[in-house]
């Protein structure tokens, strides 16, 4: 985890803040853009209807509710999740201004 | 003040709230109360702010001490010993109609020096629907009796003509008498007790005490936030009614020792009564922050001063007169304490310190039913199914949530028995149990919900007739945290009995498969349960923590083997593949390779 060891700080477990202000996968380093971010606009989402997700406990008959899933572009690990209705934008997480 | 006498002080205080709560539940005949723990006590200074908050729906802690303050404003001047408040209108302080505040004067040598307040969901308030919770009330002239201050005791005696009154408005005079009257007791005991502390330690030592109680909480919050990381979380809710959805949008910033609750973009106030008022709002949002940032520090007037909110006039989260609001408690204001829980679970896990503290959402969505009709002894029951209080434990960064673990608003709440329901309703459960993937998957699961089926017996009307209040059953609301997924939402079914004749149901041993019939999903109004008809009922499990991809195979196993996980889940979710009841560790690995792969692949093609 070398990688994490030398954080300014953290937005989430999964996505930390590195040298000189980026936004970083503290699972394998991988650059998610300035950690004033979005950092979701530099991940990998997958949206997809949430019965087709994850099966009959979530099927609530609407295909407009979605599960967005955000995983890292360089290892794959899964940042964050939301739910959402399709087209809402995406929650945005981000550390203090500096 | 030397340290063991202000530790003293601050137990005893603490102590009286513990005592009050078990007078509460010991005078209270009703199931809300004393199975579901649907209750509230708490002290307050003379000027109405929280001095000792106590257990139950932490929600009514500041909204309490509103009430507190609007009865001091109106009745300035005619507040005497003895003297009990009834306060329960929305737009002064409560959350909604049928949660009656009783407040009650603390005095000392005939001066005033503390409050009590207390609540209850009372048994009817006379709105639009049984039972308080009105999906049909278009308005808070629906929603049953409201007062914005009242004396029901005037210097110890029983105002006879405001109580017979109120009881006059609500089907259920009896039950909501004895709801009154153990409000009244929990009032006795805590003035009582107050006043033998003050007679041992003298009103000025007590007062000293209690305003040092009051800084050491504010002093503790602010330290605590300080090492926490600053920053702007995000959260969104929705609830969805009749086809209609509306949404709770927060966002968090937390600044050095201060925290912002900001509701700009959440959707106007809604047609429908699931609004809250800024007082509930506010209620809302430190129903969650007490137990999550304050789980060591007495929860007082101290912890409100570092937080701020910002709720928009006119929306979902701060409504107007005459918007309804009696469905607000399982509504916008469950739908903030969720928002809530999650943008202070982002910040702790954010935080190295914290991270153990984090928690993702627990049961988010209360649904509630009220059955009402002639029961079995030729009576009038109004009740609510009190598996809405069961709830589900939201994961953390090191462990699972608990199966049907709670909530985290009201850290006391809980079911009650089959038999009690069975007993005071002409109906049967099919069954009630654990249900599987309802917990939401993550490296940590979410505890699951529960499912339960009923119908009818030995009704001499043939059935009963129930409330449901069931908004959001389209959205998962329990979100998940660090990658985690949400608990699956809830959901209400009416199986239609075939019209082929036949004897109802007597068993569930597969569940919903188990009876025969077509299924209509029902979710606000009012709705027979009659005949051979049956209702299911399943209710969210809590969100996971982390990538489901990390969770140790054998403990997705282990989930398989006791129904809380299908091997469809655990395959497509968790990247598990499970063959004569173990783990195949080469075909996992190859399939958790393919499943990250797959999400590489499909960023390279976008
Ligand atoms: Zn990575």
């Amino acid at each position: 985890m070398s990688s994490t060891g030398n954080l300014a700080g953290r937005i989430s477990p999964g996505v930390g803040v590195g040298s000189g202000g980026r936004a970083v996968c503290t699972a394998c380093g991988h650059d998610l853009g300035p950690a004033a971010g979005p950092w979701k606009d530099h991940a990998g989402v997958r949206e997809v209807p949430l019965a087709q997700a994850g099966g009959e406990a979530y099927d609530t008959g609407d295909d407009a509710v979605v599960l967005r899933q955000f995983h890292c572009p360089g290892c794959a690990v899964l940042l964050d999740t939301e739910t959402a209705m399709r087209g809402d934008p995406a929650l945005v997480d981000r550390p203090a201004a500096r | 003040m030397d340290p063991m006498t202000f530790s003293i002080i601050r137990h005893r205080l603490f102590r009286i709230v513990d005592e009050a709560v078990i007078t509460l539940k010991h005078v209270s005949g009703s199931a809300i109360t004393n199975e579901g723990h649907d209750l509230m006590v708490s002290l307050y200074r003379a000027d109405g702010t929280l001095l000792m908050g106590g257990v139950g729906f932490l929600h009514h802690l500041t909204s309490a001490a509103e009430a507190c303050k609007a009865i001091i404003r109106r009745f300035a001047g005619d507040i005497h010993e003895g003297d009990v408040f009834l306060l329960n209108d929305p737009y002064t302080a409560a959350l909604h109609t049928s949660d009656i505040y009783l407040v009650a004067p603390i005095h000392f040598d005939g001066r005033l020096v503390a409050w009590a307040a207390c609540f209850v969901h009372v048994t009817d308030i006379g709105a639009v629907n049984p039972g308080g919770f009105a999906p049909q009330a278009p308005d808070i002239f629906s929603e049953g009796f409201s007062s914005p201050g009242i004396k029901l005791m005037d210097r110890g005696t029983m105002r006879r003509d405001v109580l017979d009154t109120i009881l006059n408005m609500v089907r259920s005079p009896e039950m909501v008498t004895l709801d009154l009257r153990s409000m009244i007791a929990c009032c006795n005991v805590a003035r009582d007790r107050m006043q033998a502390l003050i007679a041992k330690y003298g009103p000025a030592k007590v007062d000293d005490a209690c305003a040092r109680l009051v800084e050491q909480s504010e002093a503790l919050l602010r330290a605590r936030l300080r090492e926490l990381p600053d920053g702007s979380w995000q959260s969104r809710q929705y609830l969805d009614v009749m086809g209609r959805t509306a949404r709770v949008v927060l966002t968090m910033t937390k600044t050095a020792d201060r925290l912002v609750f900001d509701f700009t973009g959440s959707d106007p106030q809604s047609p429908h009564s699931i609004n809250c008022t800024k007082w509930a709002a506010l209620g809302g949002l430190f129903a969650p922050l007490f137990p999550l940032l304050c789980y060591d520090i007495t929860w007082n007037e101290g912890v409100i001063r570092p937080i701020e909110m910002i709720a928009p006039e006119g929306s979902i989260v701060n409504c107007t007169r005459p918007a309804p609001v009696s469905v607000a408690t399982v509504g916008a204001i469950q739908s903030v304490n969720n928002a809530a829980c999650t943008t202070i679970g982002k910040m702790l896990a954010a935080s190295d310190k914290y991270r153990e503290e984090a928690t993702a959402v627990w049961h988010a969505n209360h649904f509630a039913i009220f059955k009402f009709g002639r029961n079995q002894r030729g009576g009038y029951s109004i009740g609510i199914l009190t598996e809405t209080f069961a709830g589900a434990g939201g994961a953390r960064s090191f462990a699972d949530g608990v199966e049907i673990g709670g909530e985290v608003p009201n850290p006391i709440s809980r079911m009650a028995n089959v038999e009690q329901v069975e007993g005071t309703f002409p109906i049967r459960y099919l069954f009630r149990r654990r249900a599987r993937d309802s917990g939401g998957p993550g490296m940590f699961r979410g505890g699951t919900g529960g499912e339960m089926a009923i119908v009818p017996h030995k009704a001499p009307d043939g059935g009963i007739d129930y409330v449901i209040s069931g908004k959001g059953a389209r959205h998962p609301m329990s979100e998940g945290l660090a990658g985690g997924w949400p608990g699956a939402p809830n959901s209400y079914i009416w199986v239609h009995a075939p019209e082929d004749g036949g004897d109802a149901p007597v068993s569930g041993a597969e569940g919903i498969d188990s009876l025969p019939g077509r299924r209509e999903r029902v979710s606000w109004g009012v709705f027979p349960l009659r005949g051979r008809d049956a209702l299911y009922v399943r209710w969210n499990g809590g969100g996971g923590y982390g990538d489901p991809l990390a969770r140790d195979p054998e403990l997705v196993r282990a989930d398989v083997v006791a129904g809380l996980v299908g091997t469809a889940s655990a395959r497509r979710i968790y990247g598990v593949e499970i063959t004569d009841g173990a783990v195949d560790a080469a075909a996992t690995q190859a399939l958790r390779t393919t499943i990250r792969q797959s999400r590489l692949a499909r960023e390279a093609a976008e």
